[in-house]
């Protein structure tokens, strides 16, 4: 929390956030952005700018100006509006060993997801998660909205 | 009779409809390929599946029905959401001539759109699969594939080009396109495959 508030106190506005054992490995990057938007990272909030790198465990969030959209290493896309939180819980691209694995947690927010390759190869692999459900995708593109 | 209750059937729908506006709910839209899968959301033991384009489930009450969501309101909740998508991932095939890194004519004549592409692509992360046909040794072919995605790579200047990363794999003779025996000179499997996110 104390790193939110300096986050917020600092005018910033996209942040992407990780819990201490986020795994290193890039599944992704910012790639559309306003100015408004953080990742959690270990080390705390910081401020997201286009080409900021995706890790497993990072939350990503804007604030009520804040947009922003990722392409994960599988061609996923997820893009997000204002006043959003979304969490990359899990993430395996290893086609040619099996290893296949997208879990998102919409916290709050909007989302507008467009599937890439796990989701073709291997459908039951996705989940995007909200506070009263589980979304499973079926080759698709679709869009959420998380009411508080 | 008719003449009442109809307009209060239509009172309540429209109820419905505006209750449903401060829920939490979910929409399927059309792919950008033209196609349509579908949705299914699964919340305190019940199951909403959704499959036509256009049409939402909430995600907060016990109810099952598929609504449709207007154009308008799909803009006003989303606009924001849908105006960030990045650019799509694009994806390019180079074709090379029998045992070596000499690209085809063809593929040869395709390399400065791809340039150009990975220009149009904002914080670039290129992904560049180098693989043989069957033809030689698994272990040589390894080697040759690794080689092949290694001269592509080459395409994209880092000091030009605002590229984030630019991964480089080789699959050797282990991932055909085309389904071939042992020792099969196949020139669709002589390939770098190039994906620009």
């Amino acid at each position: 929390m104390k790193h939110l508030f300096a986050c917020w106190g600092m005018g910033l506005a996209l942040c992407i956030s990780s819990t201490a054992s986020a795994d290193e490995t890039v599944i992704g990057y910012i790639k559309t952005i306003t100015d408004q938007t953080t990742i959690d990272e270990s080390a705390g909030p910081i401020k997201a700018s286009l080409g900021s790198p995706v890790h497993v465990g990072n939350v990503i969030k804007t604030d009520q100006n804040g947009a922003a959209g990722l392409t994960l290493k599988d061609n996923t896309i997820l893009s997000i509006g204002p006043n959003t939180e979304l969490k990359i819980e899990a993430y395996q691209f290893e086609p040619q060993q099996d290893k296949l694995q997208l879990n998102a947690s919409l916290l709050k927010g909007t989302l507008h997801y467009i599937s890439g390759v796990i989701a073709k190869l291997k459908p039951e692999a996705v989940t995007v998660k909200t506070p009263t459900g589980v979304i499973a995708v079926r080759g698709t593109r679709f869009l959420v909205k998380i009411e508080e | 009779m008719t003449t009442i209750s109809l307009p209060k059937t239509l009172t309540f729908a429209v109820a419905l409809a505006l209750s449903g506006c401060a829920k939490s709910y979910l929409v399927l839209l059309e792919d950008h390929d033209g196609s349509t899968g579908k949705v299914i959301f699964s919340g305190a033991g019940n199951e909403t599946v959704v499959e036509q384009a256009g049409y939402g489930a909430t995600l907060d009450n016990n109810s099952k029905t598929v609504f449709k969501v207007e154009q308008e309101k799909i803009n006003k909740d989303f606009g924001r959401a849908l105006a960030s998508e990045p650019v799509l991932p694009e994806i390019f095939l180079l074709y090379f001539e029998t045992g070596g890194t000499k690209l085809t004519a063809e593929s040869a004549a395709l390399i400065p759109k791809i340039v150009e592409t990975a220009g149009k692509h904002p914080a670039a992360d290129i992904s560049v699969i180098g693989h043989t046909d069957t033809v030689g040794d698994a272990g040589k072919n390894e080697k040759l594939a690794n080689e092949r995605a290694v001269q592509v790579s080459r395409l994209f200047d880092p000091s030009k080009l605002d590229v984030k990363e630019i991964a480089v794999t080789s699959h050797g003779e282990k991932n055909l396109l085309i389904k071939t025996g042992d020792e099969i000179s196949e020139p669709r499997n002589r390939r770098v495959e190039v994906t620009i996110r």
